[in-house]
C-alpha cells in the first residue's frame, strides 16, 4: 500500500510538470522589431494629461496641474508655450457654444471622445501650435464639430472648424462629423495626413468653403472620408501643395455651382471641385469616388500632372457647363495612368483634359503599359489594369 | 470522524463559495519536505516546491528552503526559515496613449528571477478533548527581489513595430509582510487522515491578499506524510493590478526522519 501509494506520488509529480511549460504572454509575433535609434520617444517625456468636459454652457477642466487651462463658459483656452512637456487633452462632453484653442510650441495630442462641440462664434478647435497635433478619434466613439455662420474677430487665425497652424495627423479608428457652416471644414497651415482607420465625414453647408484644405499637402494612406461639400465653388479637398492618396476611402461629392467674385471690376469664376491640387496628384491605392454635379464642377483640377498607378479611381461630373466646363479630370501639365483603374465620366465637355488642344480623346490622356480595359471617348474614360 | 471531515468541509465550502469575483485561474502547487526531530524541543527541514498558474499550464516558481522549529511550550512553537525562489514574473503591459501616436504598449515579457525570503513565525495551539485543533500562526516575512535587467518593449500600435529599452532596470525590493493563519483541524491518534481548514492574511500595511485552505493529511505509516489540499487564493490589494485569484490544488509529500 505505501509502496503504490509513493509510486503514484512520483508518478503524478513527473506528469505535472510536462504540461507546465507554456508562455501565458501576450503575442506580439506579428509586429516587427525595429532597432532605429531616431524612433520617436516622446512617450518617455513627462505626460501632462489633461481632461476637458464639456457640459452645456460650461467645461469642466480635470488634472490640469500646471495651471494651462482656462475657462470662459464653455470657450476653453490652454496655454502652454512654456511647456516641455508632452501634452494630452481628452475631450468629451457636449455643448452648443463652446471652442477649445491652444497656444503650445510643441507637439501635443487631442483625443476625441464623445465629444460634440459647436461654436457659433468660430472654430470648435483652433490650433495655434505649428507643430504636430494628431488628432485621436477614440475607437467606438462619435465625435461632432461645428462652426458658425459668422466668426468672431481675432488676432489669430481662424480658418475652420478644425483649424491648425501645424501639421495635422488623424489617428483612431472612431467617427468624427465635422460641420463648415462659414469656412473650411479642416484646415492647417501645413500638411493633414490620414494614415489609421479613422473615419471622418465632412459636410459644407452653402455658406462654407472647403472640405479639407491644407497648404502644404494632403496625403490619404488609411481611413473613410465622406466628404459632402454644397458650398459653390467649394472643394472637397483642397491642396495648394501635392496631394497624395496611397490607401482607404474617400467619397467627394460637391454640388455647388461655380462661384463668381468680382475683384478690381474683373470677374472671377471658381468652380466646384471634388479635388483641388496646385501641385502633383498622386494615387497609388485605396478608393475614390467623386460625384460633382454643379455648374463647371470637376472631379480633380490639378495645376501639375495627375498621376494614377494603383487603387480604383471613379469621377464622374454631372453639371452644365454655363460659367465653366465640367470636366471629370482636368490637369494643366498631363494625365498619367500606369496602374489601378479609372472611370472618369462626365455630361458636358471632357472626361479627361490635360491642357491638349487636340480634338482627339486619346490625346488628352497617357497610358502607360498595357491595361486590360482601356475605352477613350471624350466623355468617358475606361482604364483598367486589373 | 467523518461527521467533523464531512462538517469541516462544509464549513469550508461555505467560506469560499463567492469569494472571487475578478480574473481568476487554476493552479497546481506541489511540494517536498524533509523533517527531522532533532531533540524533543527541536525540529529542523527543509522543503521544496513547485508552482504553475495560467491554469495548470505555465510554470510560475519553484522554490527550496531550511527551516528550524523550536517549541517553547506545549501549546507554542516558534520558527524561522530562509526560503530562495525562482520566480517567473508575469508579463507586464502597459497600453497607453501617447502624444506621437494614438496607441502604444509598453510590454515586458515574463521573465525568471530569484527572490530571498527570510520569515519567523510562532504558532499557538490548543486541542480540544473532542480531537479538534484550534491554530493561531503569525509569521512576519520579508522577501528581497534582486534588481533585474529583463527585456522590455516599446510597441506601435499603428506601425505595428516593436523596439527593445535598452535602458530598462527593474530596481531591487524589499517587502514585509505579516502572515496571519487561523486553522482548524481534525486531529484523532491514530487516524491515518487529518483534515484541515484554514485562512491566512497576508498584510503588508493592508491586507493584500487572503488564502482559504480545505485539505487533508494523510499518514503512511511513520515516515510518510501526503498532503492533498484545494487552496483559493483571493487577491486583495496587489502591487500589480494584473495578479489574477488563484484556484490550487495541492500535494505535498513530507519525510519525516
Amino acid at each position: 500500500m505505501k509502496k503504490t501509494i509513493l509510486r503514484l506520488l512520483s508518478l503524478f509529480f513527473a506528469v505535472t510538470l510536462f504540461p507546465s511549460c507554456e508562455n501565458d504572454d501576450s503575442s506580439f509575433s506579428n509586429y516587427a522589431l525595429v532597432t532605429d535609434s531616431s524612433d520617436d520617444d516622446d512617450d518617455d517625456v513627462p505626460w501632462d494629461t489633461i481632461y476637458i468636459v464639456y457640459d452645456g454652457t460650461v467645461a469642466t477642466v480635470a488634472n490640469d496641474i500646471h495651471g494651462y487651462v482656462t475657462a470662459s463658459g464653455a470657450h476653453v483656452t490652454v496655454s502652454a508655450t512654456q511647456s516641455t512637456s508632452g501634452m494630452l487633452l481628452v475631450l468629451s462632453g457636449s455643448t452648443p457654444d463652446g471652442s477649445l484653442t491652444v497656444f503650445r510650441s510643441r507637439k501635443y495630442s487631442i483625443l476625441l471622445n464623445d465629444v460634440s462641440i459647436t461654436n457659433g462664434s468660430g472654430p470648435a478647435i483652433n490650433n495655434q501650435c505649428t507643430k504636430s497635433l494628431i488628432v485621436c478619434c477614440t475607437p467606438g466613439t462619435a465625435s461632432v464639430l461645428a462652426d458658425g455662420a459668422t466668426y468672431a474677430q481675432r488676432d489669430y487665425d481662424q480658418k475652420a472648424t478644425l483649424f491648425s497652424e501645424g501639421q495635422l495627423y488623424f489617428r483612431g479608428t472612431g467617427t468624427l462629423t465635422v460641420h463648415a457652416n462659414s469656412r473650411n471644414a479642416i484646415a492647417s497651415d501645413d500638411y493633414i495626413t490620414f494614415d489609421d482607420s479613422t473615419h471622418v465625414d465632412i459636410v459644407v453647408s452653402p455658406t462654407g468653403t472647403n472640405g479639407l484644405k491644407a497648404n502644404d499637402g494632403v496625403f490619404i494612406h488609411d481611413g473613410t472620408l465622406f466628404i459632402d461639400v454644397a458650398s459653390p465653388g467649394g472643394r472637397g479637398i483642397r491642396s495648394e501643395a501635392r496631394t497624395l492618396i496611397s490607401g482607404g476611402t474617400v467619397t467627394v461629392n460637391t454640388t455647388g455651382d461655380c462661384k463668381i467674385e468680382t475683384v478690381d471690376g474683373v470677374a472671377d469664376t471658381s468652380s466646384a471641385a471634388c479635388i483641388k491640387s496646385d501641385s502633383l496628384f498622386s494615387m497609388t491605392g485605396g478608393v475614390l469616388t467623386l460625384t460633382s454635379s454643379g455648374d463647371g464642377g470637376k472631379g480633380i483640377r490639378c495645376q501639375e500632372n495627375i498621376e494614377i498607378s494603383g487603387g480604383v479611381l471613379v469621377a464622374k461630373t454631372t453639371g452644365e457647363n454655363n460659367n465653366s466646363k465640367p470636366k471629370a479630370l482636368k490637369s494643366d501639365t498631363g494625365i498619367i495612368i500606369r496602374g489601378g483603374s479609372l472611370t472618369a465620366t462626365v455630361r458636358k465637355s471632357w472626361a479627361c483634359d490635360n491642357g491638349s488642344e487636340s480634338e482627339d480623346p486619346r490625346d488628352h490622356i497617357t497610358v502607360s503599359g498595357t491595361p486590360a480595359l482601356s475605352t477613350i471617348t471624350k466623355k468617358s474614360v475606361i482604364i483598367s489594369f486589373d | 470522524m467523518e461527521k467533523y471531515q464531512l462538517t469541516l468541509l462544509l464549513v469550508m465550502a461555505s467560506l469560499l463559495s463567492g469569494q472571487v469575483y475578478g480574473r481568476s485561474e487554476g493552479g497546481l502547487i506541489t511540494g517536498l519536505e524533509a523533517e527531522k526531530k532533532m531533540t524533543k524541543k527541536w525540529t529542523v527541514g527543509m522543503e521544496a516546491d513547485m508552482r504553475t498558474r495560467n491554469d495548470f499550464k505555465t510554470m510560475d516558481r519553484w522554490s527550496v528552503g531550511l527551516y528550524a522549529d523550536y517549541k517553547c511550550l506545549k501549546w507554542v512553537k516558534a520558527s524561522a526559515g530562509y526560503v530562495l525562489l525562482d520566480n517567473h514574473f508575469s508579463e507586464k503591459r502597459e497600453d497607453y496613449i501617447s502624444a506621437a501616436s494614438n496607441a502604444k504598449i509598453k510590454w515586458r515579457p515574463s521573465y525568471w528571477g530569484f527572490r530571498h525570503r527570510f520569515h519567523a513565525s510562532f504558532t499557538l495551539s490548543h486541542k480540544f478533548s473532542n480531537n479538534i485543533r484550534l491554530s493561531l500562526r503569525e509569521r512576519w516575512q520579508y522577501t528581497y527581489r534582486p534588481l533585474a535587467t529583463p527585456e522590455r518593449y516599446k510597441l506601435d500600435v499603428a506601425a505595428q513595430t516593436m523596439k527593445l529599452d535598452g535602458n530598462y532596470v527593474r530596481g531591487a525590493k524589499g517587502k514585509n509582510q505579516l502572515r496571519s493563519r487561523f486553522q482548524i483541524e481534525y486531529d484523532r491518534k491514530r487516524s491515518r487522515f487529518t483534515p484541515y481548514v484554514n485562512m491566512e492574511l497576508y498584510n503588508s500595511w493592508q491586507t493584500e491578499k487572503i488564502r482559504y485552505n480545505a485539505g487533508t493529511d494523510v499518514k503512511i505509516g511513520r515516515h510518510h506524510v501526503l498532503t492533498l489540499f484545494y487552496r483559493l487564493q483571493d487577491i486583495r490589494q496587489a502591487d500589480d493590478d494584473d495578479v489574477p485569484d488563484m484556484h490550487y490544488a495541492g500535494v505535498t509529500y513530507k519525510f519525516k526522519f
